[in-house]
């Protein structure tokens, strides 16, 4: 069956902030097609949004719906809406891993629990993204064993294995060395282009150029708003 | 003021009441909704059968020694106990049933209930509580693997299986032990047929009903109990060892209440 051209669509979405802690979200609105990539400028000292969260439908908007691949996530079963966010792959604001399974199975996880693809194929592709971002192997030890460094890169072959609908990157290159900014931001063009759809929440002047990407939306976080900016160079 | 007294006592039992009874109507859902996810199909992805198999490992396979070990001590105590008093007595043709009741029935059931809430009920709670607060079941959430069906269905199941497989082999050990024991002692029958057909005699059609209930059901409650305590910490680690505790305590009375209604539905 034929994929629906919008991957995700926030219409007039309201998330109230229920602690002094976390920010909300106000009216926001934006869709996002196959291919295409939004860039969210996420200000200093308020990096953490709800957006991620809301867009995966584990946060329910309190006014306004969120719709992925068209379907509003208040209208699924708990069963559809797991099968649905398997189409979903991310990058983890806090710490993303669990801490009773390898970083291999972590990585290869959902690609496991959702798809019947063989386990040699998932490992070798994992084994592949990995040595693109500089990793000879993935190690087969427990995340709290491995360096927060290696830990991040790997983040990213994990948002990036099998084919995702939606990637969302939340300050993926936080705690990365700048160095290697151009392999992810090569590889999330690359995973446009194969047309998944990719949110990248950021504080990173190169990314925010969104110059990387063939199509790309550039957006800003004020307080709890998103603003539209128009692309760099317009 | 004379009337409050009264009233806040009968107020207080009366929160309690309710709060157990919440308490049992969510733990009935949570294990309904674990034996209806079982059967469908649609819940048992790859990850799901390695976790079963996991569960099966550490408290099946990793516990067969200890429960051995328990077999064997009973086995010597309980039945070199009562082939020496049937024997006193004269009701040797009575070893058979009384064995049946005392091992069987009851004891066999409740030792392998307390021994795997003891070593796998504790170290689920723990590990639910510590995924939780720790966040980790947020991010399985978020890539759509959901907690029932990765974290809770998978181990209660293994769990029910476990406790049902190491007391079948837990009373096979304990007869095995007590027969050998009591015939180095010269206490027992020589022949290890008479004592095989004395204790076949003593099996009634319900034994096998009452055997599957007192181990399957309490075992799939442990892990229900464990797995409800652990993922509803507050995010706290100091929260952790107060969820272990509960579960324990929670698990031991479970296993009492329906051990004491089995043996009433099936024998009174």
């Amino acid at each position: 069956m034929a994929e629906p051209d919008i991957i995700l669509q926030f219409e007039g979405v309201t998330v109230l902030s229920d602690t002094h802690l976390a920010v909300g979200l106000r009216e926001v609105s934006f869709a996002l097609r196959a291919g295409e990539v939004a860039i969210v400028e996420v200000e200093e000292g308020r990096e953490h949004v709800p957006l991620a969260d809301v867009a995966e439908g584990l946060i329910l908007a309190d006014e306004g719906r969120v719709a992925f691949m068209g379907e509003g996530w208040e209208t699924m079963s708990a069963h559809r809406q797991a099968n649905r966010r398997g189409r979903i792959r991310r990058v983890f604001h806090n710490y993303g891993w669990v801490s009773n399974l390898s970083v291999l199975d972590n990585i290869c996880l959902a690609e496991f629990h959702h798809t019947h693809r063989p386990h040699g194929d998932v490992v070798d592709e994992a084994v592949a993204l990995a040595r693109r971002f500089g990793i000879g192997e993935i190690p087969d030890a427990r995340p709290s064993r491995v360096l927060g460094l290696v830990l991040r890169k790997l983040e990213w072959v994990r948002a990036l294995l099998g084919r995702p609908a939606l990637v969302i990157l939340e300050r993926p290159l936080f705690g990365a060395p700048r160095a290697d900014a151009s392999l992810l931001l090569a590889a999330v063009a690359e995973e446009a282009r194969r047309g998944a759809a990719v949110v990248w929440l950021t504080d990173e002047p190169r990314v925010c150029g969104c110059k990387d990407f063939e199509s790309c939306k550039r957006f800003k976080m004020e307080g709890e708003r998103l603003v539209p900016l128009a692309p760099e160079g317009a | 003021m004379a009337t409050l007294a009264p009233m806040s006592f009968l107020a207080v039992i009366g929160d309690g009441a309710i709060s157990q009874f919440r308490r049992l109507r969510r733990l009935t859902a949570v294990a309904w909704n674990v034996l209806t996810l079982a059967v469908r199909p649609g819940s048992w992805p790859r990850t799901t059968r390695r976790v079963f198999a996991l569960q099966i490992l550490f408290t099946g396979y990793d516990a067969l020694a200890f429960v051995s070990i328990m077999a064997l001590l009973t086995g010597i105590s309980v039945v070199v106990q009562a082939q020496v008093w049937m024997g006193r007595l004269g009701q040797s043709q009575l070893l058979g049933p009384l064995l049946i009741t005392v091992i069987v029935r009851e004891l066999g059931p409740l030792l392998v209930n307390f021994i795997v809430i003891g070593r796998s009920g504790t170290a689920m709670a723990a590990e639910m509580a510590g995924m939780t607060v720790r966040k980790e079941v947020e991010v399985l959430d978020a890539q759509g693997v959901d907690a029932m069906v990765y974290l809770v269905m998978p181990r209660a199941l293994g769990m029910a299986i476990c406790v049902l497989c190491l007391t079948v082999m837990f009373v096979v050990v304990s007869f095995g032990s007590g027969y050998l024991c009591g015939a180095f002692l010269g206490t027992g029958p020589g022949d290890p047929t008479i004592f095989v057909r004395s204790v076949l005699q003593g099996v009634e059609p319900g034994d096998f009903y009452n055997l599957l209930a007192k181990t399957l059901v309490p075992g799939l409650l442990t892990a229900v109990i464990a797995s409800m305590e652990g993922l509803s910490v507050e995010g706290l680690a100091t929260d952790i060892p107060q969820a272990v505790t509960r579960s324990v305590v929670r698990s031991y009375a479970a296993v009492l209440v329906v051990s004491v209604i089995v043996s009433i539905l099936t024998y009174a």
